[in-house]
């Protein structure tokens, strides 16, 4: 059988969770015979790569240069095509983080790959690796099969860590970097503004089914200050400019644990998903019965929002007195 | 400058998405088709590019029939012309089949930027765009929140998790996969759309762009086996009645949690 490469990364100087997803993954895919490497890029990372060694990434390849210290597209394609070529991969599983999904797919098309993105589980088909896959923005699911050589990313939180412990070991690679057109200049932190949402007990968040700014504050609103809570949204609503980004939950926004989290006319894709699924209670209105957002809901509310929220705020200010 | 910008055609967000009797995609008969979200961005970036100096924006779309309408939108928005790879041959193909046509496209028309979406909203894959710039032998960079562009430097901020940006320099020639919300898309104009009407709209096929031998099911690694409604689990107890019942019912849900 084949062998597979991980490819871990490294974020605030430490080995991403998701990598150790991935551990988990190719180790369960071992069980079917197939031989679990690793690659670890950066510099000063031997450390690093050791304890991934032991925990799950067994042989790790460890490729250190000046132009491997922060991502950079090239560099890293660069790295993981040397890798490839040492280990004799036949999968290279990458996780689907914004470095991931920038430069797996050069690595796909530089090897003439199968290539698979954002897969939530992985198996192995004899002769061929099938993947699960969201697709339609959570909507339907898709099982693909995949051939040959396959480079494929993995959606983070999709499995548990690797827990185990495993016998590794680690070797140098000199993964021969050569002429990088992306350059990384720096990365800038978001300051937070006005609105803290991480803080608030109660959250109601508003949707793409808002369908104009001014129902913000004529329908979330004033269901929000009804309850004391604060104001949400998912990424369209901030994207069309009806609230700004300090409103958004989500992976590229917020990510939010109320006590009470209130959804209304959001559909529930992955991004929004992980920015509130922490939530204690959930509630989701939405006309729409099949929308992934009522997978995450404990109480649901198949409707037109238009219709249930002002009765809710109606009935939250009286239950006030 | 020269601008290319790969669209997509997708099914409108509001579409209903019945499985095909194949069980392999989704009906696409009779439902409503839109310009794939991101890359209406995508659009308006190049478009943008155009209002502030001189460039001749190409709008480049695969697809049947169909695409043409996508494209002339495109071309009512402002694009200058574009290029629709129609080709029966094509169904099936996987990301890098279709990325193989787009590069060799890229190849032939020579652009400074080539811009496209983050990733499609139907199969939401987010593959093809890196692949056609390594296959084109241009650099890349995606989840783009902001372009500058000056002396044949692009400079960008990328979106990182959590809000924070990333800031990569490329040179020109390169691949710009853009992030939804960074720029305002304008809409075509009565006088856009009629101008489009002339506009040149040219048709190839993938054996055209010397790649036919290179796309299609038979071509591809990747393979859709089947689409499915997601298990649902336990899933949200549902509430149902009027609307001041499910106030009064989820007024009890809240007072439960002790918010009331
Ligand atoms: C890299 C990346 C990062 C992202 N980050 C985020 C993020 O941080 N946060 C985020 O939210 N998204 C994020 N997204 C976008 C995400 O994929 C979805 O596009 C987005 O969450 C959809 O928002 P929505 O649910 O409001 O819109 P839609 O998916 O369009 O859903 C609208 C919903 O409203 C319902 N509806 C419409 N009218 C009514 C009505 N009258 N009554 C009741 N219901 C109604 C519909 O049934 C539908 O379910 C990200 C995407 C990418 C690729």
């Amino acid at each position: 059988m084949g062998t597979i490469l991980i490819v871990a990364e490294i974020q605030k100087g430490v080995i991403r969770e998701a990598s150790f997803e991935l551990a988990a993954f190719a180790q369960k895919l071992a069980g079917s015979g197939h031989e679990v490497k690793s690659l670890v890029v950066g510099q000063g990372v031997k450390g690093l790569a050791e304890e991934f060694a032991q925990r799950g990434g067994g042989e790790v390849l460890v490729a250190e240069a000046e132009a491997l210290a922060n991502y950079s597209a090239d560099a890293f394609t660069q790295a993981t095509l040397a890798a490839v070529a040492a280990s004799g991969a036949d999968l290279v599983l990458i996780s689907n983080t914004p470095s991931g999904w920038d430069f797996a797919p050069r690595v796909a098309a530089a090897l003439d790959a199968a290539f698979v993105t954002d897969c939530f589980d992985v198996s192995d088909e004899g002769g061929a690796i099938g993947f699960k896959r969201r697709i339609f923005n959570g909507k339907l699911d898709a099982q693909v099969k995949a051939t040959g050589t396959v480079v494929a990313t993995v959606q983070p939180g999709a499995t548990p860590a690797f827990e185990g412990s495993t016998e590794g070991k680690t070797t140098d690679l000199d993964a021969g970097i050569g002429e990088c057109k992306t350059k990384f200049v720096e990365i800038k932190i978001a300051e937070s503004k006005g609105v803290d949402l991480t803080k608030a007990d109660v959250i109601v968040s508003g949707g793409r089914g808002l369908g104009a700014p001014e129902k913000f504050t004529e329908v979330v609103q004033p269901l929000a200050d009804a309850l004391g809570g604060a104001m949400g949204a998912s990424r369209p609503v901030v994207d069309a400019g009806w609230l700004p980004h300090e409103y958004q939950v989500g992976s590229s926004g917020q990510v939010v644990t109320p006590k009470l989290y209130i959804a209304v006319g959001i559909s529930g894709a992955i991004q929004h998903l992980v920015g509130m699924k922490g939530s204690n209670f959930i509630v989701a209105i939405n006309k729409d019965p099949d929308a992934p957002i009522f997978e995450v809901a404990d109480v649901g509310v198949v409707a037109d929002l238009f219709d249930i929220v002002p009765a809710l705020t109606a009935a939250v200010t009286a239950a006030k007195g | 400058m020269k601008i290319l910008v790969c669209l997509k055609q997708v099914p409108h967000s509001d579409a209903r998405l019945d499985i095909a009797g194949d069980g392999k995609w989704i009906q696409e008969d009779n439902i409503k088709f839109e310009i794939n979200s991101y890359d209406t961005y995508a659009l308006e970036e190049a478009l943008k590019l155009k209002d502030a100096g001189e460039a001749e924006v190409v709008a480049v779309s695969i697809g049947p029939d169909r695409v043409t309408q996508a494209l002339r939108t495109a071309l009512g928005m402002g694009a200058d012309r574009a290029i629709h790879v129609n080709d029966p041959a094509m169904e099936g193909s996987d990301s890098l089949g279709i990325a193989k046509v787009l590069a060799a496209i890229v190849k032939e028309e020579s652009p400074d930027l080539v811009f496209a979406g983050l990733m499609s909203e139907d199969g939401n894959f987010a593959a093809v765009p890196p692949m056609v710039a390594q296959l084109a032998g241009l650099p890349s960079s995606t989840a783009v929140m902001s372009v500058s562009l000056a002396d044949g430097t692009v400079t960008v901020e990328r979106e990182l998790e959590g809000g924070a940006l990333e800031v990569v320099q490329l040179p020109t020639p390169c691949l710009l996969a853009v992030q939804s919300g960074l720029n305002q898309v304008r809409y075509a104009s009565l006088k856009g759309i009629m101008a489009a009407k002339k506009k040149p709209m040219d048709t190839k096929t993938a054996a055209d762009l010397g790649v036919g031998d290179q796309v299609g099911a038979g071509a591809a690694k990747v393979e859709i086996e089947k689409v499915y409604t997601p298990p649902r689990g336990e899933g949200a107890q549902l509430i149902e009645g009027s609307a001041d019942e499910v106030a009064t019912q989820l007024v009890g849900k809240i007072k439960e949690l002790g918010l009331l």
